[in-house]
């Protein structure tokens, strides 16, 4: 069966180029960037209809527009407390001492001191990054989507957690928001909401409930049975037994689901400044802009810092866990005590920074951006001066032996060869309703007139993909076989999974030039990490019964990874290739910024000429369609394979 | 434990609640950094994405910071329809630079966006080639002679054509018309930033490697390449009276440039409204205040400069 499938691939991956050969150019549907198709002319048409309509419509009245207002004020809101000057104000309402010590005091109480010191510390170095008021402009969004997803997603990942029905009819929509690149649903959001916090806090909040409904369902699901059987036995009716039994034993779940929820709002720090979020992302648009890659990288290590903070704080929390020995009287005492005075110390920071200018306003004086920046600029033009003409080498490298190849075999053969291909590669790997599937999804970009420019972003995103696996597959297996290894890779693969990929696009653009090659090595940057995760987990969740067996019998290493290691752990590294391909889609899209063409660039200009908008809004809708073609052939691969 | 986790909770709650009732009763830094706030209100300016922009809209936020005590907020957003969006919204008062020829026209036509003049500065973009190809090939700077160079502009991402190096997405840019109806035997490739221009240029050369992109005037790449205008590519000359129409021959108008202000700050009619309609300079003066920006000066600094130094031009924004 095995044999049969890969011959079949090979067979049709032969006749695919034989027809791409013979019939070279034809039907290519290639439309220039400026030119609009009657469908996409259509859709512009509507979405100038709805700007017309948002001052005058009903839904508009009394639907959208307040739910835009109520947003907004809430944001402004927490702005006002810690970021910008409240009305009549020159200065926010709690000024840096008071953030300081209030962060440290509930981080201090809530886990332990160390954290706490931890968390004070990578707040002042964003003080000192000279990013203090971006940094607090960030956390009140951030709280502010945070707050607003969970209200909304625990309540439901609950409720999905007590009913299948529930969870069935959620679970394709989670799946879809999994998938979906940022930069896809940011211009249809903006279009309703207009630009702004609103805007950009529905975004992240569109980004970040899905993640708190899975993971609160899940604590659900997964709680011990026992004790809910005997609250039920014992005559509680439903809602005791959710509320005295479910709930608590479940909540340290829940409480690391916060933890995942924050930290997508935090990853969408950026992108969201795209549609008008104050914050962090700001700064790290503009350096791309000016191409100054130090002030990408201060902005840039501020968001790291961020991210760290909440992630170190909210985690504790979620990790705490209740000692064997119960605490003496002494020590409950002694705990309070400490923990009273630490508060009686916020509130003091919080006087102070009301009634003191210095501790209000961050001092100016007080900085280390010219040096950070200095530093980082003088290294990254060392960099390009030197290595220049080896980037540029691997990049043409690149680009001739697999790009441009690929490029023509998907974009200069007629449509009907690629998409016939792309179903006869679902029906090999995923079966006939997979086949289905990709058929009509296929179809739906040829009729959406973007077909051309959707198969230059499919070469992008493969040859990403490809050159993703190599490095990620590699790392993964060395983690995965040495606890030494994963020790060391650690920290960056947590770095590199924070560290927005818009900080790196700066200097990549350096390096390679404004070419398709950027986004690409954009692409693999940002997806490795999460590869070489599930690469390793996979790995180290092989029995090591089998690889003991192989090692008495006399394997060598290179036979144990090879015949015993990665076959065991196939599955895993299917669902880690899926992983890899909608990461480097969601970055190669954002490659339109330099230079990579395709439908990301649509987007884009989609989003700054109005007479574009409608096709920027269909390719969006495009790369989505692309995203879950593969996602669902390679699910499906998965499934089959296990 | 749990018993202690809750009462921690509820001390956290009362510590914070302690220090906002705290906050809202203590007496403010405000009062004693007596806020300047003038007859002048809060508004916000459009920060869009070329250096040029950055000049103008920096001094403007200064001269109203300091001379008529308004807040000015700057939000760095995207030129064109998000602008226009936002300041129908009621986020953006002022766009003090736009370039694109009455895209902003269904936003007026709606009362939401007011054009509030021209700001002095002329915009001129064309296609150009790195300045020592136009020394070392006099002929190059012709748009008929262009396909006879079209192999030295051969890139890896130009599919065995010369690479043409467009401007950024929300620029005006008729790239592929030109190629086409000039049958230039050249692919356009979608740069995407300033940023991406700048480095192509300067790479070019210091490299003496080939280089066709997009450049406008006023822009502060001309300071640092002193004879970056000798490599203007001149094509036949378009009627250009109907954008939507215009044909690829067309090489690219002189475009004198708009300030765009919001209902609500035209409404207003107060100091800020009349600074920024009667806000005027010229090219000269934002490339001054842009080579300072990217020279590394902050662009507080480099608008203050420009102020300090020029209190009579000022003076007559303010009316005085």
């Amino acid at each position: 069966m095995k044999v049969r499938k890969s011959y079949l691939l090979l067979g049709s991956v032969t006749i695919w180029i034989l027809l791409a050969r013979l019939l070279h150019g034809k039907n290519t549907l290639q439309l220039d960037t400026y030119e609009n198709t009657a469908f996409t002319t259509f859709v512009g048409e509507k979405a100038l209809e709805l700007r017309g309509n948002r001052t005058g419509s009903p839904a508009f009245i009394y639907f959208f527009n307040p739910i835009r207002a109520v947003i907004d004020g809430f944001v402004q809101f927490i702005r006002n407390i810690i970021a910008v000057p409240a009305p009549n104000s020159v200065i926010p309402i709690i000024g840096w001492l008071g953030v300081v010590g209030i962060v440290a005091f509930v981080v201090f109480a809530t886990s332990q001191w160390k954290t706490a010191l931890l968390a004070t510390s990578l707040l002042l170095a964003c003080g000192a990054l000279g990013m203090w008021q971006f940094t607090m402009d960030s956390i009140a969004m951030t709280l502010a989507a945070v707050l607003l997803s969970l209200a909304i997603g625990i309540p439901l990942g609950i409720w999905a957690g007590l009913s299948d029905r529930v969870l069935k009819i959620l679970t394709p929509f989670l799946d879809l928001a999994q998938i979906l690149p940022t930069l896809v649903y940011m211009a249809p959001i903006a279009l309703v909401f207009m630009i702004g916090a609103a805007s950009a806090t529905i975004a992240t909040m569109i980004y970040a409930i899905p993640i708190s409904i899975r993971i609160t369902s899940h604590a659900i699901r997964n709680l011990n049975q026992s004790p809910v059987e005997a609250s039920e036995s014992m005559g509680s009716t439903r809602k005791q037994t959710l509320t005295k039994v479910q709930i608590p034993m479940a909540k340290q779940m829940i409480v690391l689901g916060i933890n995942q929820t924050v930290m997508a709002a935090v990853s969408f720090v950026v992108i969201a400044a795209l549609i008008g979020a104050p914050g962090l992302g700001k700064p790290v648009i503009s350096a791309l802009i000016i191409r100054n890659v130090g002030q990408g990288f201060v902005a840039g290590f501020a968001v790291v810092f961020l991210a760290i903070l909440l992630d170190r704080s909210t985690s504790a929390v979620a990790k705490k866990q209740a000692s064997f020995v119960p605490a003496t009287a002494k020590e409950i005492m002694r705990r309070r005590i400490i923990v009273g005075i630490a508060g009686a110390g916020a509130v003091i920071s919080v006087f102070m920074s009301r009634t003191m200018l210095w501790a209000a306003v961050w001092p100016k004086e007080v900085t280390v951006a010219p040096q950070v920046e200095r530093f980082t600029n003088n290294a990254t033009n060392w960099i390009l001066d030197n290595l220049y003409i080896f980037t540029v080498g691997f990049k043409d490298f690149i680009s001739y032996s697999i790009l441009n190849p690929l490029e023509s075999l998907l974009s200069a053969s007629p449509w009907y060869v690629t998409v016939a291909m792309i179903v006869a590669l679902a029906l090999i790997i995923g079966g006939g309703r997979t086949a289905i599937l990709a058929f009509v999804l296929a179809m739906g970009i040829v009729l959406s007139g973007l077909w051309y420019e959707a198969m230059l972003t499919l070469t992008q995103t493969i040859v990403g993909t490809l050159l993703t696996m190599i490095v990620g597959m590699a790392l993964g297996i060395w983690t995965g076989r040495s606890d030494r290894a994963e020790r060391v890779l650690r920290p960056f693969l947590d770095a590199g999974q924070t560290l927005p990929a818009f900080v790196y696009l700066v200097p990549m653009l350096g390096l390679f030039g404004p070419t398709r090659f950027t986004a690409i090595a954009t692409g693999i940057v940002y997806s490795i990490p999460i590869v070489v995760k599930i690469v390793c987990a996979g790995i180290r969740a092989v029995p090591h019964a089998l690889v003991e067996a192989a090692t008495a019998a006399g394997s060598t290493t290179r036979q144990i990874i090879t015949k015993v290691q990665l076959p065991a752990a196939k599955k895993t590294i299917l669902l880690a290739t899926n992983q890899g391909l909608i990461y480097v889609l969601a970055v190669v899209v954002i490659g339109g910024f330099v230079g990579s063409g395709g439908l990301g660039y649509l987007v884009i200009v989609g989003n700054s000429k109005p007479e574009l908008q409608g096709k920027g809004l269909i390719a969006g809708a495009a790369i989505l369609l692309l995203g879950v073609i593969f996602d669902r052939i390679m699910q499906a691969g998965a499934r089959r394979s296990s | 434990m749990k018993s202690l986790f809750s009462r921690r909770s509820a001390v956290v709650t009362v510590v914070i609640a302690a220090a906002l009732v705290l906050s809202g009763c203590s007496k403010s830094v405000n009062d004693s950094a007596g806020g300047a706030s003038g007859d002048c209100g809060s508004y916000a300016i459009a920060m869009h994405a070329w250096g040029g922009y950055t000049a103008s809209a920096q001094v403007v936020a200064e001269v109203a910071k300091k001379e008529l005590g308004c807040t000015i907020t700057q939000t760095t957003l995207d030129e064109g329809p998000t602008t226009y969006d936002a300041m129908e919204a009621g986020t953006i008062d002022v766009v003090i630079e736009d370039w694109g020829g009455g895209r902003w026209k269904e936003w007026t036509d709606r009362g939401a966006v007011v054009e509030a003049g021209l700001n002095g500065n002329v915009g001129l973009i064309g296609m150009y080639v790195a300045p020592w190809m136009a020394e070392k090939y006099p002929d190059i700077t012709d748009s008929k002679n262009l396909n006879k160079y079209a192999d030295l502009f051969k890139t890896a991402d130009s599919a065995g054509k010369g690479a043409w190096f467009e401007g950024p997405a929300g620029y005006t840019t008729i790239g592929e018309k030109m190629v086409s109806a000039n049958k230039l035997n050249f692919k356009v490739i979608f740069s995407g930033s300033e940023a991406a221009l700048v480095d192509g240029f300067t790479k070019a050369e210091a490299n003496k490697t080939a280089f066709i992109g997009y450049a406008w005037q006023p822009w502060t790449l001309f300071a640092k390449i002193p004879n970056m205008e000798s490599g203007h590519v001149k094509f036949p000359a378009n009627d250009w009276s109907d954008p939507a129409k215009a044909s690829g021959l067309t090489d690219y108008p002189e475009s004198p440039l708009v300030k765009l202000i919001s209902k609500n700050l035209n409404d207003a009619n107060d100091a800020f409204t009349s600074l920024v309609k009667n806000f005027k300079w010229t090219n000269d003066d934002q490339n001054g205040v842009a080579a300072d920006i990217e020279g590394g000066m902050t662009p507080e600094a480099a608008a203050q400069k420009w102020i300090d130094a020029h209190a009579d031009v000022v003076a007559t924004w303010l009316g005085k």
